[in-house]
């Protein structure tokens, strides 16, 4: 693969004329709203699952981050996601934090985890890097795994915080509502900032962009730095909606799975890991609750995904809009 | 202790070898990263257990014969997937091939779930093999005996068929210039999918061993696929012979690791392939 060669990849970055990218309120407000809605009318088991979607949109949405604008590949993602929910549990059991400053302490220990391992990530690039994220990945998964004086290896940790904080399972929903829609728009501001503008061109074409005073190196770090803490956040919300932690949740299941999410969503564009979570979610909460092979179901979803659509769902959704939507 | 340990260590290498050299070979050539090729390995070895009692259960000579036949099975069934869905996106991005791939694991795993439940299955061996020899004052089971021998004989078949055939001559040719290789009028259709073929069918025949020594169950293509990945990305990606000694280094390190510190013998083998990635790297920017 030459850099700048991706027709896909151009189309989606360069500016369209007449798109902007300042933030479009008046969407973001009504998803807000509409999602508000459904939050407090669906019975509770919807909401459990509407929350699932929301804490993985802004999961695969930070991996996205990598995936499609920085040039990076990680295979390992779930570290981040796991290690904001042993950073919120760990900071409470061991170091009697209380509840509100291990919050704050999970995503924190993602990003230096997203430091430490991407500073040696960074020296490498292509598939050699994304096998480094998965050695870090997996020696991770080991340690969590195996010491039990700390983690608690296999059986994890619960009760070191009232699950979805004690309250009712749609107030909860709307924190977290809140709490994503923040995150996402702060990742937009990333991706569409002078820094994002970087990160993509070092993405597109690491040479021009060395010649341009932007090191391949330091760029990319900053991106898997931010990558993960957001992972971090949404880790750390999933570690209090579900109240306990798990191996598991550092484990490879939760890397493929945010990166199905995102090449579902489709690549190069922002809004990948939102519609691959919402479709990916949806199909493991309902194709698995009628068929039990439902990684079937996905397998194939994903190879006509890949052999018909690459854009994903968001070239689909593009392709809707931009037919019937009012000409520019 | 130490002598048979290491032994231990050597023949899972050689069996590690049968996997990886497919995967490498794979790589090498059509710079495909095969996540499925442990799904082949599984479907090998399920495939052995339901062939085994239809050809000649009990003899060793039906065995072999079973594990051949698993292997070419396999094989058609990889040059399927490659004809049908792979050869669309060589030119595709790397994270495209990848995901199509991992698309593989999750349906092949699905369909073995489907087609062969999920308990364990295992596969009697034969008589002939199922005995065990004295070596160093320990006993060590016939069977892996064999299977050293039938790894070295691969890998004897393997070097001869890429040093002395005309097929090897062009798939070493491909792996060092595929474009070059197009333009002297040979035909990179068939030679990635008969390269993509060959190592489904090591895949295959490993499964085959596999399915004798322990018990096989839906979860076998994530056990092996890491440790195979790790031996390629040790030996370095393409590189045969690499991918021997790496096969041969994270064996002992493995079997080792399992006398002198269990825990931690596979955080000790991804520490290696980070270790030797990363020297790697370094060696390159300061050429």
């Amino acid at each position: 693969m030459t850099p700048g060669d991706g027709t896909l990849r151009d189309s989606a970055s360069a500016p369209k004329r007449g798109d902007t990218y300042s933030i479009n309120w008046r969407l973001v407000l009504s998803v807000v709203v509409l999602q508000s809605i459904l939050l407090v009318v669906s019975p509770p088991l919807v909401v459990f699952a509407l929350i699932e979607v929301m804490i993985f949109a802004l999961y695969a949405s930070a991996l996205n981050l990598l995936l499609s604008f920085s040039g990076m590949v990680s295979f390992g993602h779930a570290v981040y996601f796991g290690l904001g929910a042993y950073g919120l549990a760990l900071s409470i059991t061991h170091f009697d934090f209380p509840i509100a400053l291990g919050i704050i302490a999970g995503p924190l220990v993602s990003a230096f985890f997203g430091l430490v391992y991407g500073i040696l990530c960074v020296q490498l690039t292509a598939i050699y890097a994304a096998m480094l994220t998965l050695a870090c990945a997996e020696v991770t998964f080991a340690v969590v795994f195996q010491w039990f004086d700390v983690t608690g290896g296999d059986s994890g940790i619960s009760g070191h915080v009232p699950t979805m904080l004690g309250l009712e399972p749609y107030q909860f929903g709307l924190v977290v509502l809140c709490v994503v829609t923040v995150a996402i728009l702060m990742l937009w501001r990333v991706v569409y900032s002078p820094l994002g503008l970087t990160i993509r061109a070092v993405g597109q074409n690491p040479a021009r962009a060395a010649a341009l005073g932007h090191g391949r190196k330091s760029v990319q770090l900053i991106a898997f730095v931010i990558s993960a803490f957001f992972s971090g956040v949404a880790g750390t919300l999933f570690g209090i909606f579900h109240g306990n932690v798990f191996p598991d949740y550092v484990g490879i299941l939760f890397t493929v799975d945010g990166l199905l999410m995102v090449v579902l969503g489709g690549l190069y564009s922002f809004g990948a890991g939102i519609y691959g979570a919402i479709v990916y979610k949806l199909l493991d909460n309902l194709a698995a609750h009628y068929f039990e092979y439902w990684q079937l179901v996905i397998g194939c979803i994903i190879v006509i995904v890949v052999l018909v659509s690459p854009s994903g769902i968001a070239g689909l959704v593009r392709r809707i809009v931009s037919r019937i939507g009012p000409r520019r | 202790m130490l002598f048979v340990q290491v032994l231990q260590g050597v023949m899972e290498g050689i069996f590690l070898f049968l996997i990886a050299s497919g995967l490498t070979l794979i790589f090498g050539v059509s710079r495909i990263v095969n996540f499925a090729h442990g799904s082949f390995y599984m479907v090998g070895a399920f495939l052995t257990y339901q062939i085994y009692p239809w050809i000649a259960e009990g003899t060793a000579l039906g065995f072999f014969a079973t594990i051949v036949i698993c292997g070419l099975l396999v094989a058609a069934l990889g040059l399927l997937f490659e004809i049908f869905l792979l050869r669309r996106v060589y030119h595709a991005e790397e994270l495209m091939q990848l995901v199509l791939t991992l698309a593989a694991v999750l349906i092949i795993r699905d369909a073995t779930k489907f087609i062969w439940g999920l308990d364990d299955v295992t596969v009697s061996l034969p008589d002939a093999l199922a005995g065990a020899a004295v070596v160093g004052g320990t006993y060590l089971p016939t069977y892996q005996l064999v299977m050293v021998g039938v790894g070295v004989v691969v890998l004897a078949a393997v070097w001869g068929f890429l040093k002395f055939t005309h097929a090897g001559i062009i798939l070493r040719a491909a792996t060092d210039d595929r474009g070059m290789v197009a333009l002297l009028g040979i035909n990179q259709a068939h030679v990635f999918s008969s390269v993509f073929a060959i190592g489904c069918f090591l895949a295959g025949i490993a499964g085959g061993f596999a399915a004798a020594f322990e018990s096989i169950n839906y979860l076998l293509d994530t056990r092996v696929i890491v440790l195979a990945f790790i031996v390629v990305v040790i030996g370095g990606l393409g590189n045969l012979y690499g991918a021997l000694y790496a096969s041969l280094a994270v064996g002992i390190l493995k079997a080792l690791g399992l006398l002198f510190a269990p825990r931690l013998s596979m955080v000790i083998i991804f520490l290696l392939m980070a270790v030797v990635l990363l020297i790697r790297s370094l060696r390159r920017t300061t050429e």
